[in-house]
């Protein structure tokens, strides 16, 4: 075999790595191996300095292997994928060693430690490269056409940024009318434009164009093929009741969220005259004049915040839901409108609201609605009391903590966003479910709405609690996602994917459950027998059927069996 | 345990001036008291808008410490009117304490 030529890069991170990990010792100890010609460190591997060193590395010395020892490679594969690729290196002959999350932040109190377990996985990186060969992306074509499923206000949204992008669009709502949880509001903030007047203009408008079919009363049921050319199942209820079969080149998901419902007895939920937010806020967009409560007056009104958010380590909302402490405060504006000598009490944990929405905050102040602030481990309290009315207490800490006991009316539990059950929906199209319940995009920053499943992109409050124009800025962000994949009608994918070696293959069967992207099916023909073949189009390179098949006949690129020995072997040799 | 009377507030303000409740506790004007008051005004306000009447009632010196000298003012940044506030105070302790 020839010889390789491997250039290996070990970052400082600016000492996010060097402290912890000697990374001129890991340099020192790989640059005699086996086919390094170049090994170096470099205070931020990502600089462009760097990568321009780097290039110029690859350029003047041939180098056919890359090796960078730096951060988590979630976060510069395609940082490096790059360089390579200007370079002339095929992007694929590079390794990412991740030394930062896995060294020096794991081990920060062992030096020794961290540094030996660097050299270790780089010379596994090394051993990798040595094997690694030039893979050309897998190119499919596009269907110019696109999912989208929820017709709530960032679906709808969305829908005409595809239509006006040129792309064919599909809208799929659930409900039998489209326009989610805002097609019910009154005044929205900012600007208090009425939110069924918005619907009633976004409904228009995706009516007006012919290149979006929308459905109602309708639900995805099942969706295969590929990014790009994806079959997906639409089954209508109600009268018409019937399945019909679309091709679409991608999905856009705005599926949008459940407001949280307190338990009977949290703040007193289940005592007359305790609401949830949306409760209230309906009772507010009904009413003409001052508010009134089951016909009795309502005069004094007390907020509390943070009801089924921030939980704490145990509960399963442990997220702040963003948008409920401006949307409080629009509704004591909002009642204020209607009855300027209103008395408000807001009883908060931590007042977030964000961005122009502080003026509204400070609008409420001045209008003269009270804030008072508990503590996590000090709640307050709801009970009903002798006269009949509610009574909330808390210690108030901005007034030096004392025990305050507030009349009121009407309570107003401030409830925040959970994720909505849709379980049917997350098997078929196999979205990614963060800890929180709402779905997973990439990268948060860098690539915001598009999931891991290709094609398939996320928008909206499905992904976690935004307001309306935070979802609808979501929802045109996958637009631009979506057209940026379809509009060359050609996509690129991944080649590190799975493949079966038919010679070895005795159709077992084992490796066909395995695969969670249904990629894996028997075809029958190969020298009179049926063996397993893997859809590269569909394939994700997740490697779960490799190590399952007995017949080590499966070989996933970039981590065949040979380069996981190798690997192994470059772990577990001696460090001198 | 105190219980807030939200009613208090309309016997002590004086005017459409008086905006106790713009105040957002952030603590400046007693950081910044030449007098040192250390209930004036964020304190003294705060027992004015929940309405817990006895509170107040005991501060009647601090309140007339003050040397409406407006330094607390001219740093709020929520914008409260302290001065005008603490006059309204004065014409409460006048009419409620001294009768007058």
């Amino acid at each position: 075999m020839n010889r390789r030529k491997i250039g290996v890069y070990v970052c400082h991170c600016g000492g996010n790595i060097s402290d912890y990990v000697d990374v001129e010792k890991v340099v020192d100890a790989v640059k005699d191996e086996e086919d390094v010609v170049v090994a170096r460190t470099a205070m931020f591997t990502c600089s462009d300095a760097t990568q321009q060193e780097i290039y110029d590395d690859i350029r003047e010395l041939g180098l056919d292997g890359l090796v960078v020892a730096s951060c988590s490679p979630k976060l510069h594969t395609f940082t490096f994928r790059g360089v390579a690729k200007r370079a002339g290196l095929n992007p694929f002959q590079y390794t990412q060693v991740n030394v930062r999350e896995q060294c020096s932040w794991a081990h920060t109190d062992d030096r020794q430690g961290a540094t030996e377990k660097a050299l270790r996985l780089v010379r596994a990186g090394i051993a990798r490269t040595r094997l690694l060969r030039p893979l050309e992306p897998t190119v499919v074509e596009t269907v110019p056409k696109t999912l989208v499923i929820g017709a709530g206000i960032a679906g709808l949204r969305a829908a005409i940024g595809l239509a006006d992008i040129g792309l064919s669009v599909v809208v799929v709502e659930r409900e039998a009318e489209v326009g989610g949880w805002v097609k019910d509001f009154g005044p929205m903030y900012p600007r208090d434009k009425e939110g069924r007047e918005l619907v009633r203009q976004l409904e228009a408008k995706v009516r007006q164009r012919e290149n979006i079919a929308l459905f109602t009363s309708a639900e995805v049921v099942r969706k295969a093929g590929s990014f790009g050319d994806y079959v997906v199942d639409i089954k209508t209820h109600g009268k018409s009741s019937m399945t019909m079969q679309i091709h679409v080149g991608s999905i856009t998901v705005a599926t949008g969220f459940d407001s949280y419902q307190p338990e009977e007895g949290e703040y007193g939920y289940g005592i007359d005259g305790v609401v949830t937010l949306p409760e209230y806020k309906k009772m507010l967009d009904a009413a003409e004049g001052s508010l009134e409560y089951h016909g009795r007056p309502v005069k004094d009104v007390a907020y509390i915040y943070c009801v089924g958010s921030r939980q704490g380590d145990d509960g399963p909302h442990q997220y702040c839901s963003r948008f409920c402490c401006s949307a409080a405060v629009h509704s004591a504006l909002e009642l204020y409108t209607r009855d300027p000598s209103a008395r408000q009490f807001h009883l908060y944990r931590d007042m977030r609201t964000y961005g122009r929405y502080e003026l509204m905050y400070r609008e409420s102040r001045e209008k003269g609605s009270t804030y008072l602030k508990f503590a996590e481990d000090e709640p307050p309290a709801v009970r009903k009391g002798a006269d009949g009315r509610l009574v909330v207490t808390i210690r108030d800490q901005l007034t030096g903590q004392k025990e305050v006991e507030i009349p009121a009316d009407l309570v107003v539990l401030v409830t925040g966003m959970v994720p909505r059950e849709n379980d049917a929906l997350v098997g078929a199209l196999k979205l990614p479910v963060g800890r929180d319940g709402f779905f997973n995009e990439i990268h948060p920053k860098l690539r915001p709405v598009e999931t891991v499943v290709d094609g398939v992109t996320i928008c909206g409050a499905c992904q976690f609690p935004k307001n309306a124009s935070e979802s609808v800025a979501s929802g045109l962000a996958a637009v631009t996602q979506s057209a940026a994949m379809l509009k060359q009608g050609r996509a690129e994918l991944d080649p590190q994917v799975a493949s079966v070696d038919p010679q070895l293959c005795t159709d077992c069967g084992v490796c066909y459950a395995t695969c969670p992207y249904d990629a894996i099916s028997p075809q029958e023909g190969h020298e009179g027998r049926r063996v397993a073949v893997i859809d590269p189009a569909t394939c994700k390179g997740c490697g779960g059927c490799a190590p399952v098949c007995p017949e080590r006949a499966i070989n996933l690129e970039g981590y065949t069996q040979a380069q996981i020995k190798a690997m192994i072997e470059g772990l577990a040799r001696e460090v001198v | 345990m105190a219980v807030a009377r939200p009613t208090f507030i309309d016997e002590v303000r004086q005017s459409e001036q008086f905006n106790a409740a713009a105040c957002m506790n952030c603590g400046v004007c007693t950081a910044i008291c030449p007098m040192g008051l250390e209930h004036l005004p964020r304190e003294i306000f705060r027992y004015v808008v929940l309405g817990m009447e006895e509170e107040v009632l005991k501060e009647q010196e601090t309140v007339f410490s003050c040397l409406l000298c407006k330094l607390c003012e001219e740093n709020c940044p929520a914008g409260v009117h302290i001065t005008e506030n603490v006059r309204s105070l004065r014409h409460y302790f006048d009419r409620k304490a001294f009768r007058i």
